[in-house]
């Protein structure tokens, strides 16, 4: 089954493509520090905003730090924020939405789908921002922020899942045989309803993404001087008649990371849910 | 707009005539009428000395919270009024106190009696006359505790107000008070009309004043427009017929609408600092920056630790290069602080200190944190204090010194710095014309303004007779004062950001007055 996936997978070009660049990003992410000579955080406060030289490729920013820099290292800091903030949704909405559509019921049908129904009912940065507003700002709670506002769209993807999966002949045989509860959620319910799970985490990862630029980009998310694409987005705000490359090159990183993950969870999406394509 | 439905009432009847008499007060229907001719003539196409109908537009950063000057706390509010209100004294560009609504005045010899000549022929916007009851109403008001008015305290000092005739005034103080004057060219030198209280309590949606625009209308979060007083004391003023001042918050925004000409005027609050190069470059445009009253600084918060510390707050001091800083952050549109008292004021030193990291961590030995700290600077939002805070951040790191940022809204900085809540915080001080009104408040033990918790009586007492002496006694007491506060850095004065101005360059008699203040009353367009 893996195998007709991998070639499903392969034949979606978008897939391929958002493939090379997510893995060009987690690349970038890793060896940032031997892709540039400089200094993500080190001032240099007699090149302030000076166009791209040979010295700086992408230009300084207003503090005079080497924006080439800023970048690579904000995919460090952009991937991190997208992966653990989907993973905060996961671990909360992954068990909730098993449970929930498993088991059915007053709990599932009046409690927890109401109440996913009335988070749902907020836009999302609200409550993120909401959030925030009770963790306080930073790179940590703005994940959690996220991760929060992601968990009612899981807890939905999932359940939906196992609704789908849990009558079917392969649960009824298994439980027919003496299987618990348990074991048939683990053995049969969960792989079979994996393939929506897998694809809504990598689009949620885009739009954790954008999410964490954009709080960042309203000074709630990473604190100065992280570099992080969102915030830089923000200062660069300022000087955009100035000096454009400060916020040229963060743009299109956030732009390209976030097509790279849409695209590959589109090919994930044909690969693993063919009922699911659009066409 | 008043005049025309005032006349229109007129000529209805005199029974509706004394109706606006009743609540406008006695005089208001006659003396509009009797100076109607003028207004008349002005209107009338293709008279001798119409004044043109010219509408100024001005940019504002923030929608002004209260028109009234005896509740406004916000510098907006100061820019709108200066045009609606006049005060008993004014400042010039030098900022000498001129007479406004004041023509002469006398101090007694032991200091406690102001004795104030009013000008004869002022009217309020509603009709009524200005007089020594108004100035006596006005001070009354000001100081009555159920108003809790933040001029109370600028005011504390005021014992009695008498009048002697309709004409001249009499303050007494409890004890002498040299700022008295300086204090009263700003809004608690502002002149509300009795009549308007008495109508609407609040004047804060109806300013009602003796200034030469009058309010006509607003529209919240959007625009205050005024229109010309058609019978303003000052002969020829205003030469512009209508004010409007627009609500545009982002200063990229406000630069643009100044290019395209939709306003006129950009004050200092409206201009982002970088963007002022480029202004210069563009032929249609006047800019003009130039020195302020206000300072920008650190508050270390002395009662606790770390900054209980006075070596940790010299080295934190030590560490600070105020001239990269200011390049960095501001280029022209600052100059380095390390006084409270700005490059205009006659007490300015000159004394700036370089940066010396040899030093700071010499300190930082003597502090007992030979390899540094950390600690939490809170500060505002918007872009520059981030930009000021990641500067200095990134010369503390130097050595060893960890800043972490803590952004709060506005007023949550405030209130914390209010009640010692931070470790250091970055807030500064818009200035005024009297050195008073910059470094009392801010020191005294308990001052109002006091948030580093910092007491030293010695200072207190200094300050205490620095509002009793003059002349070159009161310099030497300022030496003492600033002596102690570089001694125990309560407050690490950074900058004084300048005033700055750009507009149109059609418009004309436009004056950059220290005090940031935007006085309309001479300005028209080509």
């Amino acid at each position: 089954m893996l195998a007709e996936s991998w070639r499903r997978f392969r034949r979606s070009r978008s897939g391929v493509f958002g493939l090379a660049v997510v893995t060009a990003l987690v690349l970038v992410a890793l060896l940032a520090p031997w892709l540039t000579p400089c200094d993500p955080l080190q001032p240099d406060y007699a090149a302030v905003m000076q166009p791209p030289s040979r010295a700086h490729p992408l230009g300084t920013d207003n503090f005079g730090r080497d924006v080439l820099a800023r970048t690579l290292y904000g995919a460090r800091l952009s991937l991190r924020a997208g992966v653990t903030s989907v993973a905060v949704a996961l671990a909360l909405g992954l068990p909730i939405g098993l449970v929930s559509g498993y088991y059915r019921g007053f709990w599932d049908e009046y409690v927890i789908m109401r109440v996913v129904d009335a988070l749902q009912a907020f836009p999302f940065l609200i409550l993120a921002l909401a959030v925030t507003a009770a963790l306080g700002q930073g790179l940590n709670e703005a994940m959690i922020a996220i991760g929060i506002g992601f968990t009612p769209g899981f807890i939905r993807i999932v359940r939906s899942a196992v609704l789908e999966v849990r009558t079917r002949e392969y649960v009824l045989a298994a439980r027919s045989l003496g299987a618990g509860d348990g074991r048939i959620l683990l053995r049969h319910v969960l792989p079979n309803a994996l393939g929506p799970i897998i694809v809504q985490t990598t689009l949620s990862v885009a739009a954790a993404i954008i999410a964490e630029a954009g709080l960042s980009y309203l000074g709630l998310g990473a604190q100065p001087p992280e570099p992080s694409w969102g915030s830089d987005l923000r200062a660069a705000q300022g000087f955009l008649t100035l000096a454009p490359w400060m916020a040229i090159w963060p743009g299109l990183a956030i732009f390209l990371s976030v097509l790279g993950f849409n695209m590959l969870g589109d090919g994930l999406r044909d690969a693993l849910d063919p009922r699911l394509r659009g066409d | 707009m008043f005049r025309r439905k005032w006349r229109g009432l007129l000529a209805a009847g005199l029974v509706l005539a004394l109706a606006l008499a009743g609540c406008g007060g006695g005089s208001a229907g006659p003396t509009s009428t009797g100076s109607g001719a003028g207004g008349q003539g002005a209107q009338a196409p293709g008279a001798p000395e119409a004044p043109r109908d010219v509408t100024l537009t001005v940019a504002l950063s923030a929608d002004p919270p209260k028109l009234d000057p005896h509740l406004s706390t916000a510098a907006v509010d100061r820019l709108v009024m200066n045009n609606i209100y006049d005060k008993l004294v004014d400042l010039d560009e030098k900022l000498n106190i001129v007479p406004e609504l004041a023509t002469e005045w006398q101090v007694s010899p032991d200091g406690t009696v102001y004795t104030f000549k009013l000008r004869q022929g002022v009217k309020f916007h509603d009709g009524t006359e200005f007089n020594a009851e108004v100035v006596k109403f006005n001070f009354d008001r000001m100081l009555d505790p159920s108003l809790n008015s933040p001029r109370r305290n600028e005011i504390s000092m005021v014992k009695e107000v008498r009048v002697v005739d309709p004409y001249t005034v009499e303050i007494h103080l409890e004890t002498p008070f040299t700022p008295f004057l300086g204090i009263l060219t700003d809004r608690a030198g502002m002149m509300v009309s009795p009549a308007a209280v008495q109508q609407y309590g609040d004047l804060s949606e109806h300013p009602i004043g003796t200034g030469p625009f009058k309010f006509a209308s607003r529209t919240k979060g959007d625009s205050v427009t005024l229109v010309r007083n058609e019978d303003y004391w000052q002969e020829g003023l205003p030469k512009a017929s209508k004010v409007v001042y627009k609500v545009i918050t982002d200063g990229n925004v406000a630069v643009a609408n100044l290019q395209s000409g939709t306003v006129d005027i950009l004050e200092t609050r409206t201009i982002p600092d970088k963007l002022l190069p480029q202004l210069r470059q563009n032929p249609n445009l006047t800019v003009s920056v130039t020195p302020g009253l206000g300072h920008q600084g650190i508050w270390f918060n002395v009662t606790q630790p770390p900054f209980d510390n006075k070596w940790l707050r010299k080295a934190v001091e030590a560490a600070i290069d105020r001239e990269t800083l200011v390049q960095v952050v501001f280029g022209e549109a600052a100059t380095p602080a390390a006084s409270p008292f700005p490059p205009a004021d006659p007490y300015h030193d000159g004394y700036l200190p370089k940066r010396d990291l040899s030093k700071a961590r010499e300190y930082l030995a003597r502090g007992g944190k030979p390899d540094g700290f950390s600690f939490t600077l809170s500060i505002g939002t918007g872009t520059e204090p981030e930009q000021v805070a990641t500067v200095v951040q990134s010369m503390l790191a130097e050595v060893g010194i960890q800043a972490n940022i803590q952004k709060l809204e506005f007023g949550k900085l405030l209130d914390d710095l209010d009640n010692l809540r931070h470790q250091a915080g970055l807030l500064g001080w818009s200035g005024r014309a009297e050195a008073d009104q910059n470094i009392y408040d801010f020191h005294y033990t308990n001052g109002s303004l006091n948030q580093s918790g910092y007491s030293n009586p010695e200072l207190d007492r200094l300050l205490d007779q620095s509002r009793v002496v003059t002349g070159e006694e009161r310099k030497e007491v300022f030496r003492q004062v600033m002596a102690i506060l570089r001694e125990d850095v309560p407050y690490v004065y950074l900058y004084y950001p300048a005033n700055k101005l750009a507009y149109r360059s059609d418009v004309v008699g436009l004056v950059n007055y220290p005090d940031g203040m935007i006085r309309l009353e001479n300005v028209t367009k080509r």
